[in-house]
């Protein structure tokens, strides 16, 4: 785990030796686009508020105390940029080309052979996309992003139990949103 | 035990999260409960299908415009920083004038020597006048006296005159015109220029030495005009020490009437 010398590169950065963000732009800006792109399922936006976030880590690195580890920190902030630009995004969305993603999946592979494989894919992928925003907020952190529920916890703000109850809740919706779009 | 109080195992299940006793107290519910167990399978494998969830990749601009961002950030925070390097950046702008505008930057420089110099100049300039001015003034005071001496020694009686009234000009006259006007009352000749001489050292009295060469002159005096003009300068004084003098120059046989009576006058108010 890089963990300890996050906490301490973030350290460097906050006493002011900011080329230091660059260790932690290298370590965490694909994950970080990951989680957001999962939130917006737009690229541009998603790589505009990477930006954002790593932007928001230098301005406010006074409030980086290292009592909670550095990842925690960085997705805290990632919610707070996605919650100013919530609405906006949301509008978006729901106009945006779901063809798009069909279309991105499937380039460079052979569709004959994995026809079905990739129409499930497809179908999961899509699922995930109507999931609440909560629900597949909890769902990234731990799936895509590997987080334990007791770090969800930290980052979100609510007990570990509220955690694991709240990601139990989004299973079942995608498995029903799932299925709904299977059959 | 109801099957929803174990939702929160199922996704620690999923998870891989489960401490070894709440994975027993799970296994053992699922043993009993067909539908938890059917539930639990179903969304094993929905997770594990999740993996196959691509995320696209990010774009090779993102570095380059993090590090642009980086650098942007790092300048306006120098700028925060203090006026030194404001003061810094705005030398650095002068010196860019004088590349584009070397004749606007010599005018500008030429403006700024003149306006030091100026204000150099005004600043000490002020106490060196009046110390110019001072010399000027003791230049011209000893050239006076010089004057005066010169003249007490000319062969003409006027000139002689004219530079005892000269030593009345004199502010502060030192021991050497004080000495000169009283061998000058003394010796000369013209019982004009003692006269004045006699007027000029009247002036000088505040001097105790002009006082006691006054005395001393009672009885080398012949002229009865001298001896007269000294008893009323004596009496003016109100000098006593003068009254031995007096009293001597009585006991001179050849002593003019008129000039005795004035001075038996004298004495007796000075008494």
């Amino acid at each position: 785990m890089n963990s300890l010398a996050d906490n301490t590169i973030m350290l460097k950065v906050k006493a002011g030796d900011l080329d230091k963000m660059g260790l932690l732009f290298e370590r965490y800006h694909r994950p970080l686009y990951g989680f957001l792109f999962h939130m917006t399922y737009q690229r541009e936006t998603s790589e505009d508020l990477v930006q954002q976030v790593f932007y928001k880590m230098l301005k406010y690195r006074e409030t980086f105390t290292a009592t909670g580890e550095f990842v925690h920190w960085m997705y805290s902030i990632a919610r707070n940029t996605l919650k100013d630009q919530g609405k906006s995004l949301k509008q978006r969305v729901k106009h945006e080309n779901t063809d798009d993603h069909t279309e991105r999946l499937s380039g460079g592979l052979t569709p004959e052979e994995q026809l079905e494989k990739k129409q499930a894919k497809l179908g999961l992928y899509k699922a995930m996309e109507k999931l609440s925003d909560s629900h597949r907020e909890v769902l990234t952190l731990s799936k895509f992003q590997e987080l334990k529920y007791q770090e969800i916890a930290h980052i979100l703000d609510i007990s570990e139990i509220a955690v694991k109850t709240r990601a139990h809740r989004a299973m079942q919706e995608l498995k029903s949103i799932y299925e709904k779009a299977e059959r | 035990m109801k099957c929803e109080q174990y939702e929160g195992l199922f996704a620690g299940w999923i998870n891989n999260e489960l401490k070894p006793a709440e994975r027993e107290t799970l296994e053992q519910h699922l043993n009993g409960c067909a539908a938890c167990r059917e539930e639990l399978a179903s969304m094993q494998q929905l997770w594990a299908m999740m993996d196959e969830v691509e995320v696209p990749e990010p774009s090779a601009s993102m570095k380059t415009d993090f590090t642009a961002m980086l650098n942007d950030f790092k300048a306006t925070e120098a700028n925060k920083k203090g006026s030194s390097a404001g003061i810094r950046q705005q030398l650095g702008w002068l010196l860019q004038w004088r590349q584009k505008w070397p004749l606007a930057y010599t005018f500008a420089i030429i403006l700024v020597s003149f306006g030091c110099g100026y204000l150099f100049f005004n600043l000490k300039g002020g106490s060196k006048q009046d110390k110019q001015m001072a010399d000027l003034t003791t230049q011209v005071h000893e050239l006076k006296q010089t004057m005066a001496l010169a003249l007490l020694e000319n062969p003409s009686a006027s000139e002689r005159i004219r530079g005892v009234s000269y030593t009345t000009e004199i502010k502060h006259a030192d021991k050497e015109v004080i000495d000169a006007l009283l061998a000058t009352l003394n010796n000369d000749p013209n019982v004009n220029v003692r006269l004045s001489t006699l007027d000029a050292l009247t002036h000088l009295a505040g001097h105790p030495e002009v006082r006691l060469g006054l005395v001393q002159s009672i009885t080398t005096q012949d002229s009865p005009l001298m001896q007269s003009a000294i008893a009323d300068v004596m009496l003016k004084l109100q000098e006593k020490s003068s009254v031995k003098s007096f009293k001597e120059l009585l006991k001179q046989k050849d002593l003019d009437h008129g000039v005795r009576d004035k001075i038996k006058e004298t004495i007796t108010q000075l008494i």
